[in-house]
Order: structure tokens, then sequence, then C-alpha cells
């Protein structure tokens, strides 16, 4: 029953994909730049599939090479200003073909521990689709949530809040 | 690192016999006496308790103990147990409607007790038993001896129930697990990680949670007894929710393997999940078993990013079912033995409601400062044990479903949340 609905969800994307790219020409540049298309951004996180199996032992990831991401308190969704940071996510992972990104997803201290879990993957997942929109394979993609408890601003007031909501990058060999 | 594990458990090496019919002349008779005492002077009393919230007056004055040590500790457990239960009041000397004589005292290695419990409206001996244990365990014989009045006086036990918990006391978020009232707390993980929501199955010896100590968040399961610690998940994505069903046969899961959050129900000792809830685009949270069961109860915000419900489904899947729509938030649901759903509601705070998932009808339960979160009943059905958060420290309460007023469990250095207590 859920692989059909799967099929079905997949006949339908494609479906708006094509209509999409049928009267929306001035798009530049296949998917991910169509904002209706776009994964991470309406909530459509499922457009790219099964996650792949997760990378090595961590030995060989860096971090900080790149903008955590920020979203507003009752989203998942890519705001628009946090666009261009994927974008240069994207371009350096399509520079070099080895390895890929994990994507870590965060939320404030507001709330339950387990539901913030659950929503720190959806903001991971969102981000995840933005990139396969932008045309990165999938499979190059983790998604990683630390839901609540891995705060980087430790006030109690919207500054910190916001700081907190976001995605960050580990890239793996 | 992954055999870490000290449970500290002892409650097995408690002895206890019963000692109705055996002589017991002295004390036999100071019992006698103190009900003949209680039945002639008690009734106006008792019915005053009984209007004032179903307590019965309890006089513990012919329960002697030694001033100091483990005689000492137990008379204390036991009292404070007893009053925590929410059925007894104290009473004057000779005025109660149960009576508690007897006596306790540590001799060396051991502690030692002699209970009588009677009911001066009924002239009925209740309990009579003997208990020993080594000196270390006077609270979990305390616990016991109280278990076993309550039950006598036709109610439920509590106080050998056991709760898991994080702690952040050592300077990390730690598996604990400690007595129902917040003694004997041992540390049982050491991984220097991130711990997440731990659940007890319903033996009280497993415990799942969900742990960062690979890096990655994945389910494990702890086996107390045994000390041994094993990976229950660790699909690519998010691994949470484990819950395992009150048969022990399966476990509840919240994976995204899949590429969205699902709820998954897998056999606890191996086998291929399957998924049992449909919507595609949510955050799943928290699953938690009906006692019969044949439903599980989450939480989704598929109605709303940040907008958290309640909803049940069948294990075998199929359409669920909306709980909860007052309040933007509700979250973190215990099923209760006794049927009802508590859970953590978000009005201007968290409070902790009850829920009759039959009926929909609720009830909320704690008041004032603070945020109350991730309720687990108590093996009586009457009190819930959850964590408070006042200015951003987290202590685990006790509340009382009947209105007696919050009892904090803990009050080491640290923070302490995310309870779970044993189904008896």
């Amino acid at each position: 029953m859920l692989s059909r609905r799967w099929m079905m969800a997949a006949v339908l994307g494609m479906a708006t994909l094509a209509m999409l790219s049928g009267c929306k020409k001035k798009t530049t540049g296949g998917p991910g730049t169509g904002e209706g298309s776009l994964g991470g951004i309406k909530g459509g996180d499922i457009t790219d599939g099964s996650l792949n199996t997760r990378p090595g032992d961590g030995s060989l990831e860096t971090r900080g090479q790149f903008v955590p991401v920020y979203f507003e308190y009752d989203s998942a969704q890519v705001q628009a200003g946090e666009r261009a940071k994927l974008e240069a996510v994207s371009a350096n992972l399509k520079q070099n073909s080895a390895g890929g990104v994990i994507v870590e997803g965060h939320c404030d201290e507001r709330g339950s521990r387990e539901y913030n879990l659950a929503l720190g993957e959806r903001r991971a997942m969102a981000v995840r689709a933005y990139l396969v929109g932008l045309g990165l394979d999938g499979a190059r993609i983790q998604t990683k949530s630390f839901g609540k408890e891995k705060s980087v601003a430790l006030g109690h007031d919207e500054e910190s809040w916001s700081k907190n909501r976001r995605a960050e990058f580990v890239l793996f060999k | 690192m992954m055999t870490d594990i000290s449970s500290g458990q002892s409650g097995q090496s408690i002895q206890g016999w019963e000692t109705r019919g055996e002589p017991w002349p002295r004390i036999w008779k100071t019992g006698l006496a103190l009900l003949l005492a209680a039945l002639s002077a008690a009734p106006a009393q008792v019915r005053v308790q009984k209007t004032a919230g179903q307590k019965s007056a309890l006089d513990c004055a012919g329960f002697a103990a030694t001033s100091s040590g483990a005689g000492a500790e137990f008379r204390r457990t036991l009292q404070e147990d007893l009053a925590r239960s929410g059925w007894f009041v104290p009473a004057a000397p000779g005025r109660g409607e149960y009576a508690l004589v007897g006596t306790a005292g540590g001799g060396g290695a051991e502690v030692t007790a002699q209970v009588q419990f009677s009911s001066a409206a009924q002239r009925q001996l209740l309990l009579s038993k003997q208990y020993r244990a080594p000196v270390g365990d006077a609270r979990r014989m305390a616990h016991r001896v109280a278990d076993e009045i309550l039950v006598a006086i036709g109610r439920k036990g509590l106080f050998s129930a056991r709760i898991a918990m994080i702690g952040t006391r050592s300077g990390s978020k730690e598996l604990y697990v400690g007595d129902l009232d917040g003694g004997n707390l041992s540390q049982i993980t050491s991984d220097r990680s991130i711990s997440v929501a731990p659940h007890w199955g319903p033996d009280g010896n497993l415990i799942t949670y969900t742990s960062y100590v690979r890096r990655y968040p994945d389910v494990y399961l702890i086996n107390l007894a045994s000390g041994h610690r094993r990976v229950l998940a660790n699909y690519p994505g998010l691994n949470a929710g484990g819950a395992i069903s009150p048969d022990g046969q399966s476990v509840a899961l919240i994976l995204s393997k899949d590429g969205s959050q699902g709820l998954y129900i897998r056999p606890l000792h191996g086998g291929a999940p399957v998924r049992i809830t449909d919507a595609q685009r949510a955050a799943l949270a928290s699953p938690c078993w009906a006692p019969d069961g044949r439903q599980i109860v989450y939480v989704s915000d598929q109605s709303g990013t940040c907008r958290p419900q309640l909803y049940t489904i069948s294990r075998s899947g199929g359409a669920p079912r909306r709980l909860t729509s007052r309040g933007p938030q509700n979250v973190a649901p215990h099923w209760g033995a006794n049927g009802l759903i508590a859970y953590a509601s978000l009005m201007g705070r968290f409070q902790i409601s009850v829920l009759d998932p039959v009926t929909l009808d609720n009830k909320v339960i704690s008041s004032g400062d603070g945020d109350y979160e991730d309720p687990s009943w108590a093996p009586d059905g009457r009190h819930i044990v959850c964590s408070r958060t006042v200015n951003y420290r987290s202590q685990i309460y006790l509340l009382d479903t009947l209105g007696d007023p919050p009892v904090a469990l803990t009050t080491n250095p640290g923070d302490w949340y995310s309870p779970s207590v044993t189904a008896k």
C-alpha cells in the first residue's frame, strides 16, 4: 500500500515538475530554481527518497566551512534569505566529487525534547531536499538531528533562540 | 565503554515473611489495646478526614525504631511513603482508623522490621510480617512494606517502582535510575555523549533510549540485570522513540530512513521495521503503547510545524485519530495501565493533563510556577512523575491526580528530566 502511495506521489511530483517547467519559462537552470518545485521550501522534504548508508567513523569529517542556515520559530522551511548559503554548499560539493555532507538540524530550547528531535530532523531534511533540488545527488547528503540538545547560544531570549534554530554542515570524505 | 552499567539493584535481597498466627503476645496486646482505643474515639475524626480527600487517619505511634541508623531510616522512609501515597493522614495516638505497630532496628549488616498493620474500624489485622535486608537496603525495604500496606487497604502500591531519567550532574547528559522517592540514585551510562528520553520496557529491566554515543541519534536497549547494552536501531537519519510493547515482543520507533519521518513497528529482537503512518510531511515523536498493545499514541505536527498534537493509530496502521485540539502544543503522552493518557500541554507554560482516549475528556493536573513536562504514570494509577523546570533548572516531581501538592523527588545539583517509571 505504501509503495503504491510512493509511486503516486512520484507521478504527481513529476507531473507538477512538468507543469512548472512548462509555464515558468523564466526560471533559470532546471530544478532548484522554480520556487513551486523546490524541495525544502513548502515542507516538501520527501521528494528525494531514502537516505544512503551512513559515512565512516567520523575521522574524515570537517566542520565550519559553511555558514549555518537559520529557521523561523514555527518552520522547517528554508527561508528565501538563506538560499545563497545552500548554493555555496552545493557548488563546493559539485566541485569535489568525493564524499558528501552531513546536515545537522537543531532547534531552540523551547518545548518537548522528543518533538524537537523530530523537528530538527525535518529541518535537516528540508535542507537536504533543497540541495537535491540544486542538483546534488541525495546519496551524498546525510541528515542528523540534535533537537534542542546542542545549543550554540545559551541565552533564554529570541536573540539566542534564533541562533539555535539552524542547520549546520559537516563535510565527509 | 559499552559495559559500564552498574545497576545498583538490590531489591531481590529483601526478605519478608508472614507472621500472622505466630506468637507475638506483647505486641499483639499493645495492638489490641490501640485498636480498642481507636474504636472508642475515632469515628467523628474519620468522617472529617474522608470528606477532606478520601484519606484515612493512620496511627503510627506504636511503631518503634532505633533512634538512628538503618532502623530509623526504615521508619522515616515508611512514614514518608505512607504520607505521599495520598491515602493517609497522621492520627493522634490511639485515634487512627488504621494502626501501624511494630519495631525496626539494625543489627550489624542487617536491618530487620516487624510490622503489624491493622484496621481499627474492622478490628482486623491486615498485615503481619517480618522483614530482613542488608543494612544498605533499609529504604527499599520500607518501600516494599509501604506498598504491601497499600495493597492491604485495597489500593495499589507505587514505591517499589523505579525511575529512569536523564541527569546532567556529571556535566553531560547521562542516564540514571533511582527509586520512586528519588533515592538510591545510580548512574547507568558514562558516555560523555548525549542521552535522550529513556523508556522502560514492561518488565522493569529493559530500558530503551536515544544516544549519540556513536555520533548519530540511535536507539539503544539496556538490560539492567545483565549490564549489557546493544543498538536497537541505527538506520540512516533519525532513530528515536524506542517504545517496547506491553507483551515485550515489539518495539515502536520513529525513523526517517525512507526520506520522511514515520512511525514503525519491529520485532524487538530483529526483523524489518514496518511503517504504520502515512503522513509524509510531519515531525513525529513519543510513541507509547496502549495497555492492551493494540494502539499507539504519538505526537505529530502534521497540522502545522511547532503545533504538535496527540494522535492514536492502530498497531496495524490505518487512519490516525487526533486526540487533542486545544492549545498549540500537546506532547509527551504516556498511556497508563489505568487507560488514561497523561501528557504535557502548552498553556503559556507547560502543564500536565490527563486525557480519557475514549471520551476525550481531559483534566489539567498541575498548576503554578514553571513548566511541567514528560509525565509518566506511577503504578498506582493515581500519581504521575514528571519534570518541572523553574528558571531553566529542571527537577523530577511527583504529582497527585487527586489533588495533594507536588513533591520534589530530586534536589541534586544539575538538571534532572525525562523521567520514565516502571510498570510495577
